[in-house]
């Protein structure tokens, strides 16, 4: 239950932070300037990221990666890395359907059927237990009995 | 060449990083408090871990291989590659960790590796 909630608002929290970079992001201006070299590549990643310092959709975003980051990490320190990684993957189901209803985008039937496929897996391995391996000195999950 | 190599420091990049976070989290034990200053405590403990470091400076490897491969190759070659990344770290999480992986686990997870690569590619028209 406890693993299920922390990875459902880290999911969530991810998704919308991936909205807001990509919202952020996009209405940046880059230079015109297409020369491949050195110098070039250097004032064009300083212009953008001098832009990105100033976009509140950017500050956003960030945030709510630095949320997803902490709860994993807090997931983490009691279930197992086999069983976290797989079920955050359920944030591409996430994204296909944000893009469908809220964006208007078309979704093509490949793309629902990778979902579809992801949401399958992530249901087979929520199945199989959050924890196999014991976080050491947790004597404490011994006496109140694991969940 | 240079793409594959810089794809496969993505991958093995990410599933380190991540084998080495879950390995310092887990050596700070289970966090079963709400309350905001123990958090605060226990986030400047992970912080400091070794491992939990070690395991963002492969994440920060992954990500800057992710950057110099798409100046390389298209965003629909590398995104749909690093979904076998859900397998390798599996591996790492078995070898190293001892994490047992039951057939119901494996199955899901080689599903949702297939799902990812099926939605990263981007569609032909």
């Amino acid at each position: 239950m406890k693993t299920a909630t922390v990875l459902i608002v880290a999911i969530v929290a991810q998704a919308a932070g991936d909205v807001f970079l990509t919202r952020g992001m996009k209405s940046m201006v880059s230079l015109d300037a297409s020369g491949g070299g050195l110098s070039e590549s250097i004032s064009q990643v300083s212009h953008i990221a001098f832009q990105a310092l100033q976009s509140p959709m950017i500050w956003i975003g960030t945030l709510l990666l630095i949320v997803f980051f902490a709860l994993f990490s807090a997931a983490l320190s009691w279930a197992d890395l086999s069983f976290v990684l797989p079920a955050t993957a359920f944030g591409y189901v996430l994204n296909v359907a944000a893009g469908y209803y809220f964006l208007n985008e078309t979704v093509s039937p490949r793309r629902w059927a990778g979902a579809a496929i992801i949401t399958l897996g992530v249901l087979f391995v929520s199945r199989s237990g959050a924890r196999t391996v014991e976080a050491p000195g947790e004597e404490l999950l011994a006496a109140r009995g694991i969940e | 060449m240079i793409t594959t190599l810089l794809i496969a420091l993505v991958v093995l990049g990410g599933s380190a990083g991540d084998v080495f976070i879950t390995k310092g989290m887990k050596q700070l034990g289970e966090i079963q408090t709400l309350h905001p200053g123990r958090l605060l405590g226990i986030a400047g403990r992970a912080i400091t871990n070794r491992y939990f470091l070690i395991g963002v400076l492969f994440m920060a490897i992954s990500y800057f291989s992710f950057l110099g491969a798409l100046r390389l190759a298209d965003l629909s070659l590398v995104l749909p590659a690093t979904s076998v990344s859900f397998v390798i770290t599996t591996i790492g999480a078995r070898l190293f960790l001892k994490e047992k992986i039951s057939p119901s686990r494996l199955a899901g997870i080689v599903l949702v590796c297939a799902g990812v690569a099926l939605i990263s590619i981007p569609s032909q028209h």
